[in-house]
């Protein structure tokens, strides 16, 4: 580790050994650069790192060189006034934190027979501006989403909530990489445990680096060895929002437009930005959709095997006769199908996914033809089993949280082999276990099945149902603590008779 | 730990590779079985099954040569038996957990079907929501043989049939194995059966019949067989069929005919009937007394009559009554002289009244019911008569 970074050896008085150490700790680096100017009756360097830092703020600054009768004593403190005027600046003594300014973007001052150096910030780099968040798209909503940058991130949050309560905490996590991690809470509303928590996990953090969020999500989470995310993630500011209105914790990683929420419920996954900007009874409507199609994505196949080769009474006889048909001449038992046409669909997903976008357009088609009709006209599927794998695979899209619809589509083969091996019987063993796996597991303190067990009727109103907002007028309980008083019931405003 | 967790997750391996897959049957392996028929043989029983054949079935996908059914038959000294017997000609195992209906050849009915019914209420694969048919002057397995039209599956016209019938012409009785066997221990009722006869021989056992725009060989459903200690003893004709629905309030609608007062026809629909059977002893003489409330519409006139006056309404209401009232006495009549079985439950009537009373009456209820004392109350409302008030015939001669 110090092989790699350079040590907080202290500035020296010479500026031309300074020059030299940063040149050879930096390895000589062609980004680097160095100018040396005359600043005054002395020399000085300025050192920033091309493409990180504004090149325009720097020729500014160096065409407001004090004139030679500025004293030598006085020039540290020119240097310092001018750096002012680029912005804030921070007295460095040493190589470290030379280092750690214009690697980020700063620029460094440094003036010959000064044993002290000035640091301003210059951030100024290429970065990509706000668009449309594409994992979490809506209709009605906000269309901004996350960007890479960790400060304009922070003030998509603090342009929602202007409120001196919305404090920020930043560290760098990452040996090597350094990366800029930020915590955001509301102060007052937030669980002070949870804060603490998450301070905690953090810090216990000891890797070489952090590249996205992910990194961070697995190295807090509560359990490893489950299907189920503890962790959720948000492109929208809106989303993060109303995430630390609810009292929870958003991680911000610089580098990364998708930001961690703390904790996180089994109910989170089913929540959509869009589910509070428009009507209630639609919202719920829709909510009660997407839990229909968590059910039939996770075990519409298995169904469809268990009772067409274990439970055949189930069926109307209507049914069982046309199912029957399409199944005359099918060579391969009914779990077979089912497998082999939900490998298929997965491969065509994960192709189209990773295909450039005209590729992918190519890869659905032949899919659609390959799925759709070829496989049934040869005999290999029946038809029916083609319907069962294609609402299957549109119900697993209907899940908003991708990281659950991603452990959905990964349980419903276990589900399906059980149902392959014991008919209903297994589906329901399964099911049985998943609610209690489910019911065991905690993210930052909290019940991940809340409010459904613990049962608590208050939360109920955003769950499977979503009230009218006047009717929202508690925070979750077990997620902020202190603060649950959200608003006073309050009815909306009628016209007068 | 890693040790003890692969011990374990290879123990749920084995438990469910090893015994994986148990009575698993693949829908295409499976002789779905949609009619059974079951009659009298030299020794035993000869079963007849109706098998379908899905291909033919499901539109778009039929050859159109081949029967949409197949049936098969084999006999044996049981039942169970015979129905394992069949695998002998079948390909696929008889699949009974949909079969719609169970017919008795009328021989076997006449001597006894209580014992051939034992398989059928024990075995775990066969639902109980099939009905129990007698096959009326033939055998079971000629009934199953008839190629029916628009449905494919002649089980399922017999079905659908039966069904339909009941709910809007009253004289057939869906009877399901288990309200059959309930009537059979019961003490104070006894069992009918819709009976059903082949008309036209065999002319209906070949695909050429249905080609035809009126087939020639079909299926008909022609009153309800009467039952006496397990055995059939005679028929009931359409007329007291329905007068056996109104006793035992399966009426949901039906038409009915009554004559004009001053000639000519009238045709009144039963829109709802209610009856209620209440048993009374007195001086030792069991009485039943049947009382009929039904709510009729004027369904088709064909006589001179001003509907639109509230005293002609008044007089078809008793008109209707009587109508009813004969039709009920009729058939009591009929029972009690010809079958002496107590099919309409007064047995239970009276036992609910006066159980004291029963239980001396039960010892010889068989004799004493042909001479027990029915009065009958219908009353009859008028609801509605139509969409015209009087008839356009009576207008013309005006």
């Amino acid at each position: 580790m110090d092989n790699n970074m350079p040590q907080a050896e202290p500035i020296k008085v010479k500026l031309q050994p300074n020059i030299d150490k940063i040149r050879k700790d930096l390895g000589n680096s062609d980004d680097i650069v160095i100018r040396e100017i005359a600043f005054g009756v002395a020399r000085a360097a300025i050192i920033y790192t091309d493409g990180l830092a504004d090149k325009k703020m720097i020729t500014d600054f160096i065409l407001e060189t004090p004139d030679q009768t500025t004293e030598r004593d006085n020039l540290l403190e020119a240097l310092k006034e001018l750096a002012q005027k680029l912005g804030d600046y921070k007295e460095i003594t040493n190589f470290q934190e030379i280092y750690s300014s214009i690697l980020s973007g700063g620029t460094v001052l440094l003036l010959d027979g000064c044993s002290r150096g000035v640091s301003a910030s210059t951030q100024g780099w290429k970065d990509r501006s706000i668009s449309e968040p594409i994992s979490q798209v809506v209709v009605r909503g906000p269309q901004e989403g996350f960007t890479e940058t960790l400060r304009t991130n922070t003030s998509m949050i603090r342009r929602k909530i202007k409120n001196p309560n919305l404090w920020v905490e930043t560290r760098q996590i990452g040996k090597v990489t350094k990366t800029d991690v930020a915590i955001m809470y509301i102060n007052g509303i937030v669980n002070g445990k949870v804060v603490k928590e998450v301070r905690k996990r953090l810090d216990k953090i000891n890797i070489d680096g952090i590249l996205e969020s992910g990194y961070i999500e697995e190295l807090i989470q509560d359990e490893t060895y489950s299907p189920f995310p503890t962790v959720n993630n948000s492109e929208r500011p809106d989303s993060v929002a109303a995430a630390l209105l609810e009292g929870r914790v958003a991680i911000l990683v610089d580098g990364t437009p998708f930001v961690l929420i703390v904790p996180t419920l089994f109910i989170s996954f089913f929540q959509t930005a869009e589910d509070y900007y428009q009507r209630a009874d639609i919202s719920t409507l829709l909510r009660m959709i997407r839990f229909i199609s968590l059910f039939i994505a996770m075990v519409g196949p298995a169904l469809y095997i268990g009772i067409t080769t274990f439970h055949q009474e189930l069926l109307p006889t209507q049914l069982l006769i046309s199912l029957a048909a399409q199944r005359e001449g099918v060579p391969f038992p009914a779990f077979i199908e089912a497998l082999l046409m939900e490998i298929t669909f997965e491969i065509l997903r994960e192709a189209g996914i990773r295909m450039p976008r005209p590729i992918g357009q190519a890869v659905s088609i032949v899919g659609t033809l390959v799925i759709g009709q070829a496989a049934v006209e040869a005999g290999i599927v029946s038809a029916s089993m083609v319907i069962v794998v294609a609402i299957t695979a549109i119900s697993s899209f209907v899940i908003t949280g991708y990281s659950m619809a991603i452990s959905v589509r990964m349980l419903r083969f276990v589900i399906m082999g059980l149902a392959a091996a014991f008919g209903v019987f297994g589906i329901v063993v399964a099911l049985i276990a998943l609610v209690m796996h489910l019911c065991s597991l905690r993210s930052f303190g909290v019940p991940y099945m809340s409010p459904f067990a613990p049962f608590i009727p208050d939360d109920h109103k955003d769950t499977i149902f979503r009230l009218p907002h006047w009717a929202m007028t508690s925070r979750p309980r077990l997620i902020s603590q202190r603060n649950i008083i959200r608003e006073q019931m309050s009815r909306p405003a009628k016209p007068q008779k | 730990m890693i040790r003890k967790l692969s011990a374990l997750i290879s123990v749920l391996l084995l438990l469910v590779l090893l015994t994986g897959c148990w009575s698993r049957r693949e829908l295409n392996e499976l002789g779905i079985a949609v009619g059974i028929g079951v009659d009298k043989a030299d020794k035993g029983y000869r079963v007849t099954v109706q098998i379908v054949s899905p291909g033919e079935i499901v539109s778009g996908k039929s050859s159109g040569n081949r029967t949409p059914v197949t049936v098969y038959e084999a006999t044996a000294e049981t039942i169970f038996e015979a129905i394992r017997k069949i695998t002998t000609k079948s390909s696929r195992e008889v699949y009974l957990a949909h079969l719609r209906v169970l017919i008795i050849g009328e021989q076997l009915a006449r001597e006894g079907m209580e014992k051939a019914l034992d398989h059928f209420s024990r075995d775990h694969e066969v639902r109980t929501d099939y009905f129990v048919i007698v096959a009326k002057d033939t055998t079971a397995s000629n009934v199953l043989k008839v190629l029916t039209p628009i449905e494919k599956i002649p089980a399922n016209n017999l079905y659908l049939s039966l069904n339909s019938s009941e709910k809007l012409w009253a004289p057939t009785a869906t009877i399901t194995l288990d309200e059959l066997i309930s009537d059979f221990v019961s003490e104070g009722k006894s069992p009918v059966l819709s009976a059903v006869s082949v008309i036209g021989g065999k002319a209906g056992h070949s695909q050429k019949n249905i080609e035809n725009i009126s087939p020639t060989g079909y299926l008909k459903y022609s009153g309800l067989a009467v039952l006496q200690g397990g055995k059939l003893v005679g028929y009931l004709n359409e007329k007291e069929s329905k007068g056996y629905s109104y006793i035992t309030d399966r009426v949901q609608n039906t038409v009915g005919l009554a004559s004009c007062p001053n000639g000519g026809k009238l045709a009144l629909e039963v829109i709802s009937s209610k009856t209620k059977v209440k048993g009374k002893v007195v001086n030792d003489q069991p009485q039943i007394q049947i009382e009929v409330k039904t709510e009729e519409n004027v369904g088709e006139v064909e006589c001179e009559l001003d509907l639109t006056k509230r005293e002609t309404i008044a007089e078809l209401e008793q008109l209707a009554n009587q109508k009813v009232a004969s039709i009920i006495k009729t058939t009591v009549k009929k029972v009690q002289n010809d079958y002496k079985s107590d099919i309409f439950g007064f047995g239970e009537a009276i036992h609910r009244a006066d159980p004291a009373a029963w239980r001396q009456l039960k010892e010889n209820w068989h004799e004493v019911f042909p001479k027990v004392d029915v009065i009958v109350n219908v009353h009859t409302e008028i609801r509605r008569i139509g969409t015209v008030a009087n008839s356009f015939q009576n207008e013309r001669k005006e």
